[in-house]
């Protein structure tokens, strides 16, 4: 059982990996001080951090490395590295896994096919959440192909969650909608749209689903919507055949459900005690996962900031508690007095949060140790964004909301 | 955003969320009690409609043509949580 897990392919800066392992300390020390007297010998551990790509330099990097060696001191923590993606970057662990033989992990599961891979064991792991069997496993995808390698990373883990024998879900936002443009042709790289469609194949083959599914505000923007029928179906001339343009609504419909959804950057807390059973129909109220929102990026230098709230609002509307945390570079969209250029079309994030403040479903909150970081102070109309502290993000994240049965909460990092 | 009446804007070319944020926007600065109206595409006004009228906002939806409608939201006295 992997009660909770980090899947990190981004880079990994010490800021972030410190407000992580101070959340495993509370977790540890507020939550569950037993574990911390009586070490548990699961084989699987209660934290398991999943890394590949750039994250993977943190192993290596003397101010991450450092935190590494504290949030290892917890109990039941483990690394489960991706060794293709060590060995493509010259990264060794050997001298951390001196350290911690059973908690750093650089080889692989075998793949039906006999192929080690580090997809294999996350496929695994978001396999175990769903009960009973078959499952679903998705890929929330933020970023363009070939400028990112997180769009292979896509590839391999619904490469893998097929293996498992689970259905499998692509969810294209952002600039992720490239993914799926069509006559991708590339050179020196696997073709991802190639990639999607044969992952298509393979699931009907196997009689699993498949669903790929595009944001149409984002796809809209990048030229993709070609016909638009005026009831939501968005015809495109220029996507793979299983993307499927559609409201986001569409999409944040399947983060309502229970099964996990991955991405470059995400957290599954689970929420349920031991024991308790998993016998709730998917679809019952009050059945879905929240969502924490981590707003980590500048406001206005790339869409993540705004599209990361957007799809805030969009799961609060539909029905998710939902929660956005300004953390990081993410605190200066509430700091200062922004002011756009008179437009009727366009606000700035400002604007928006004020508009949504006191959504139903919908809290807002401000990391206090990244303004402080950056010497800023919170725009006092911001005020609907509460202030929080180390403690406050431990309880946030670690604490089900109220009433709520999920099995798990969903953690992305936009 | 021309909107079929002089003083009535047309949303019908936002998104559902970005439509959301509008009305909000136009909700916040506008005091209970006086609608706001737009018009909107028929996949806007099932997105509209629902969560607003679970959060204590009247809707009001006419038709306006083959595919637009008429959209008012009235804020109500009371406290609104939407």
């Amino acid at each position: 059982m992997n009660p909770h897990f980090f899947l990190l392919g981004g880079s990994l800066s010490q800021e972030r990996l410190a407000w992580i392992g101070e959340c495993l300390k509370f977790y540890f020390v507020r939550l569950n001080p037993e574990d911390l007297l009586h070490h548990t010998k699961s084989h699987e551990g209660v934290f398991t951090f999943l890394l590949t790509g750039d994250a993977l330099y943190s192993l290596h990097e003397p101010d991450t490395a450092r935190i590494w060696e504290i949030i290892l001191g917890l109990p039941s923590v483990r690394i489960i590295c991706d060794r293709h993606e060590l060995a493509l970057r010259g990264i060794s662990v050997e001298g951390l896994k001196m350290k911690h033989p059973d908690q750093i992990l650089n080889y692989n599961r075998l793949g039906v096919g006999g192929q080690a891979s580090f997809w294999n064991d996350v496929a695994r792991i978001a396999r175990q959440h769903e009960q009973p069997v078959p499952s679903t496993i998705g890929y929330l995808q933020l970023d363009s192909p070939y400028m990112h390698r997180s769009s292979l990373s896509a590839l391999k883990c619904l490469t893998a969650a097929l293996e498992a024998h689970a259905s499998v879900e692509f969810y294209a936002y952002l600039d992720g909608v490239h993914c799926g443009h069509h006559g991708q042709n590339p050179t020196e790289f696997d073709n991802i749209g190639s990639g999607l469609e044969e992952i298509s194949e393979k699931a009907a083959k196997r009689g699993l689903l498949c669903q790929m599914i595009a944001c149409s505000r984002c796809a809209a923007a990048r030229g993709y919507n070609t016909w638009d029928d005026g009831q939501g179906q968005i015809v495109s001339t220029c996507t793979i055949k299983p993307f499927r343009i559609r409201n986001l609504n569409e999409m944040i419909d399947r983060f309502a459900k229970n099964h996990i959804i991955l991405g470059e950057n995400v957290a599954s807390i689970q929420m349920k005690k031991d024991g308790q059973t998993s016998s709730f129909p998917l679809e019952e109220p009050g059945r879905s996962p929240p969502v924490t929102v981590l707003i980590t990026t500048t406001p206005y230098g790339t869409e993540r900031a705004f599209g990361g709230v957007s799809f805030a609002i969009a799961c609060a509307a539909q029905g998710i508690p939902t929660q956005v945390i300004f953390i990081e570079d993410g605190v200066y969209a509430l700091a200062g007095s922004h002011t756009q250029e008179t437009d009727a079309r366009l606000f700035n994030l400002q604007e928006v949060i004020d508009a949504v403040a006191g959504s139903r479903n919908l809290e807002l909150f401000a990391f206090q140790p990244s303004l402080h970081q950056r010497a800023l102070a919170k725009n006092a109309k911001m005020n609907a964004v509460l202030d929080i502290g180390m403690a406050e993000l431990g309880q946030l994240l670690f604490y089900p909301p109220r009433g709520l049965q999920s099995g798990h909460r969903r953690l992305i990092i936009f | 955003m021309t909107g079929k009446h002089a003083n009535i804007p047309d949303f019908s070319d936002l998104t559902c969320t970005n439509l959301m944020i509008r009305l909000k926007m136009l909700l916040k600065k506008t005091p209970p009690g006086v609608p706001v109206a737009c018009y909107v595409r028929r996949g806007q006004r099932d997105t509209i409609e629902v969560p607003f009228a679970r959060s204590g906002y009247e809707v009001k939806v006419q038709k306006a043509d083959a595919h637009r409608y008429r959209v008012s939201l009235t804020k109500k006295e009371t406290e609104m949580d939407l």
